[in-house]
């Protein structure tokens, strides 16, 4: 063969696989089934109940894909990692997800750290994220292509907080219990300073994930005679935290307590926190009455597929943020990670929280509004509101919804 | 800290003399041909404690080192703390308000006792077997586990006191059985390393018993309804019950300690089960025997006693130990197949805090470490940080108990290399 016709034949051979390799993210992707991963935490020091009722969520959302037809023809598979609450838990599973998996997008996750751990590993790789339940402002605040949330933004759910707070009759100090986490601290920082530009001071308490004896912190609070407590806690230690200062004297039945967002699980909540009565807790979504027909038919599922009360918050933000992300998908007709961002950020998604689109992005930067970072990628409609259980066992969704006054329902009832 | 500079300048002044003490104790009592074993640890006490007026008479004199000086200068070293603790930060809750320190005492000492009986088990399997269980805190979980299910699952309403009995029996057997099948290779010379097969033989436990649990129990944490509530007490009067104050989950003593239910019932039942425990090991046959093997295998043998069946017997007893500290505690913590983890870790660094082996320093290791981490949580006075070093604070103390006396409090040389066998 002559010299000319073996540098063609190499030249048309390295063409061909460079043309294979190149395309070969592609391939896999199209693959069918359609991969998506799904991040949830299922283990300790994570919140394992609600990773649990996220993983439900996932799942039935993977069945409604696939009954409406899946993605460009194909099924979809959610593979479900845990996370474990922990950042590097976190980088590792979305690893796994993108190069083992070979999942084309990702939702879900809980916990803040756990977004901040891991989005930049699929940011790197081109892998669309829709974040379920991460609140931290610097998740969509680091404006990445990639990254987009449903959940509301850290800074704003502190607001529910504080705003709910500085209702309380004759409050002058308030204690914050936080986890030392990039939930807990951001976010106990911006209560406090919502407080404070109410006239209200507040100390901070940090306890590390996981703790589970708090018979000195409690003494702790109760030495400084506050008139509200906030438990920025998740998983069980928000639990232990709360019957450990009810059974000291200093529970939600001695004093206006908002225990975590993880006492929304009422039948959890009351096995752990037997003296929980009258606790307030944030809860973040549509209140139930105003529920549409689709949040409806998924709570039923819900209900008949985990054996709980009714769904959570975090778990209908894990169902949609996968099924938005295949509605991108058949959107964008592929499964290219910057055809499905574009597709995300041109979305009318109706979901079970509501109407999901995200006005800031590549196309228009939240500056144009004079917004901050964190509008990036960002849903801007979440419903948070403070709901108070009123009555022992008391389902949540039955709890009267107390602040704000658009949602409201019933009144506070404010103990001491 | 309002006066800070005091309180870090007296820090510096002890340390500095607390190592002078410990260096050149050491060299003086060599020098004079005298024990040593313990100079380096008094010197560096009585630096601390009373810096050069009390290394000069010590250097001069060089005692005899018995209990006095092994007790004085770390009391007194811990005291010169809390001095200039207090004129340091005057507002300080741990200064100003008697009723904090009071609650914080009793929390550190109620914590601590518990603390104390889990570590018990562990020092208990290591006496004997030379082995140190990282099964340790799975028993403890299993512990919780059994109660819980068996008071609101299984049998609703059957008396918790039948469920912790179960708990041990089922643990108990659990133990011995493992025992049998998988730790007795180290005694019959079958295994090359049998210090790493000790680690990885109860890791394997660990691992398999944890998510056994998480496969069959979910994920979810729970936790078992207080099992006695307290009487409704006001004494001595209704109208000034200043001496006790109780309601269903809390007792008050003299308008100041304030101590939960599930806490206090753990903790007294901790000090029975340890009272009976010492009966056993001093006043039974089967005690007596336990002890022996665990100060010599080949005398004990010699005198009849069955080496092999202590073995299981100490590893069930020990598990056993660890989870009836579960079973209490399941009233008072959510439970989940991960508990398990933190009291573990606990357990080891008392142990070695208290002395590899030794079983009156288990239990006084816990209690101290009971009583560092409430005057940590309650003291420091950054809030954000002073629960978040709850961990550390055990450790801090380990680490200078180690380097001061690297056999532990209580320590004494453990027949190396024993694991078991002859």
């Amino acid at each position: 063969m002559n010299n000319w016709r073996i540098s063609a034949v190499s030249f048309a051979a390295v063409a061909a696989l460079s043309a294979i390799s190149l395309s070969g993210t592609t391939a896999l992707a199209a693959s069918c089934p359609i991969k998506i991963g799904g991040i949830a935490p299922l283990s300790a020091p994570g919140a394992v109940g609600a990773g649990e009722g996220m993983r439900a969520a996932m799942l039935l959302a993977e069945k409604d894909i696939n009954k409406a037809g899946g993605i460009l023809g194909c099924d979809v598979k959610i593979v479900i990692g845990d996370s474990e609450g922990l950042p590097e838990k976190a980088k590792a599973l979305m690893e796994k997800f993108i190069t083992q998996d070979g999942v084309v997008a990702v939702g879900g996750a809980y916990h803040s750290s756990v977004g901040v751990g891991s989005k930049d590993i699929a940011n790197d790789r081109h892998i669309p994220v829709v974040f379920a339940e991460t609140w931290n402002d610097t998740i969509t605040g680091d404006k990445q292509k990639y990254i987009f949330r449903i959940a509301p933004l850290s800074s704003w759910a502190s607001a529910t907080l504080w705003q709910a707070a500085l209702l309380v009759p004759n409050i002058k100090k308030v204690a914050i219990l936080t986890e030392n986490t990039d939930y807990g601290i951001p976010a106990a920082a911006e209560t406090t300073k919502g407080l404070l530009s109410g006239g209200v001071a507040a100390e901070t308490f940090g306890v590390d994930i996981g703790t589970q004896d708090y018979s000195g912190i409690v003494e702790r609070i109760k030495a400084g005679n506050p008139d509200y407590i906030i438990v920025l806690a998740t998983g069980e230690a928000g639990y232990n935290f709360t019957q450990q200062a009810a059974d000291a004297g200093m529970g939600p039945m001695d004093i206006p307590f908002q225990a975590g967002q993880v006492s929304l699980e009422s039948k959890a909540y009351w096995e752990n926190v037997p003296d929980g009565n009258m606790a307030f807790v944030q809860r973040i979504g549509t209140p139930p009455t105003l529920w549409s027909e689709k949040a409806l038919a998924l709570n039923e599922a819900y209900m008949a597929a985990t054996g709980r009360g009714v769904i959570e918050s975090y778990a209908m933000e894990a169902y949609d943020s996968v099924v938005i992300l295949a509605q991108a998908m058949n959107e964008a007709g592929s499964t290219d990670g910057p055809k499905i961002v574009t597709a995300l950020e041109n979305i009318s998604y109706d979901g079970v929280l509501g109407r999901i689109y995200f006005p800031y992005g590549t196309q228009k930067d939240p500056s144009a509004d004079s917004k901050g970072d964190e509008w990036w990628h960002q849903w801007p409609d979440p419903a948070m509101t403070m709901i108070q259980y009123q009555k022992e066992g008391q389902n949540s969704v039955d709890a009267p919804i107390v602040w704000p006054d658009v949602y409201k329902n019933g009144d506070a009832i404010y103990v001491k | 800290m309002e006066f800070s500079y005091i309180f870090w300048s007296v820090i510096g002044w002890m340390v500095f003399w607390a190592v002078a003490g410990s260096l050149v104790t050491r060299r003086v009592y060599l020098r004079r041909d005298l024990d040593t074993s313990n100079a380096g640890f008094v010197g560096a006490m009585m630096g601390a404690a009373a810096g050069p007026f009390g290394l000069a008479p010590l250097w001069i004199k060089t005692p005899e080192i018995g209990k006095r000086l092994l007790v004085i200068p770390p009391l007194a070293a811990v005291g010169l703390i809390g001095i200039a603790f207090g004129l340091a930060d005057p507002s300080n809750n741990c200064v100003s308000n008697g009723s904090f320190v009071a609650s914080q005492i009793m929390n550190g000492l109620i914590i601590g006792i518990i603390y104390g009986f889990m570590a018990l088990g562990l020092s208990l399997i290591f006496s004997i077997l030379g082995v140190v269980s990282f099964a340790h805190g799975e028993f403890y979980m299993i512990g919780g586990m059994i109660v819980y299910f068996m008071t609101a699952v299984w049998f609703p309403g059957v008396n918790p006191a039948i469920a912790i009995l179960a708990a041990c029996a089922i643990t108990f057997a659990l133990g011995a059985a493992f025992e049998r099948l998988f730790l007795t290779p180290m005694y019959e010379g079958k295994i090359d390393r049998p210090v790493e097969y000790g680690i990885l033989i109860t890791f394997g436990l660990a691992f398999t018993l944890q998510y056994f649990v998480q496969a069959v129990a979910g994920a979810n944490p729970f936790k078992a309804r207080r099992f006695i509530d307290f009487p409704i007490l006001r004494l001595p009067s209704v109208e000034d019950p200043w001496l006790i104050k109780t309601s269903r989950g809390n007792m008050q003593l003299f308008d100041t300690v304030s101590i939960s239910n599930p806490r206090f019932t753990a903790a007294v039942m901790c000090i029975l089960v340890l009272c009976a425990l010492l009966y056993f090991l001093h006043r039974t046959w089967t005690g007596k025997a336990l002890r022996a093997v665990s100060q010599d295998r080949e005398a004990a043998a010699i005198a009849g006693i069955n080496p092999d069946r202590m073995n299981m017997l100490a590893f069930a007893l020990g598990g056993m130990i660890a989870a009836l500290a579960g079973a209490m505690l399941v009233q008072a913590f959510s439970w989940l197949p991960q508990v398990g983890a933190i009291p573990a870790m606990r357990s080891f660094v008392i142990v070695v805090l208290g002395g590899l082996g030794s079983l009156p320093g288990a239990f006084l290791g816990g209690i101290i470490v009971g009583l560092v981490e409430a005057a940590g949580t309650g003291c420091v006075p950054d809030t954000q940080r002073a629960a978040s070093y709850i961990p550390a604070y055990g450790m801090i103390v380990l680490t200078l108990t180690l380097l001061l006396r690297p056999t532990g409090l209580f320590g004494r040389r453990f027949a190396g290399g024993a694991h078991g066998k002859f």
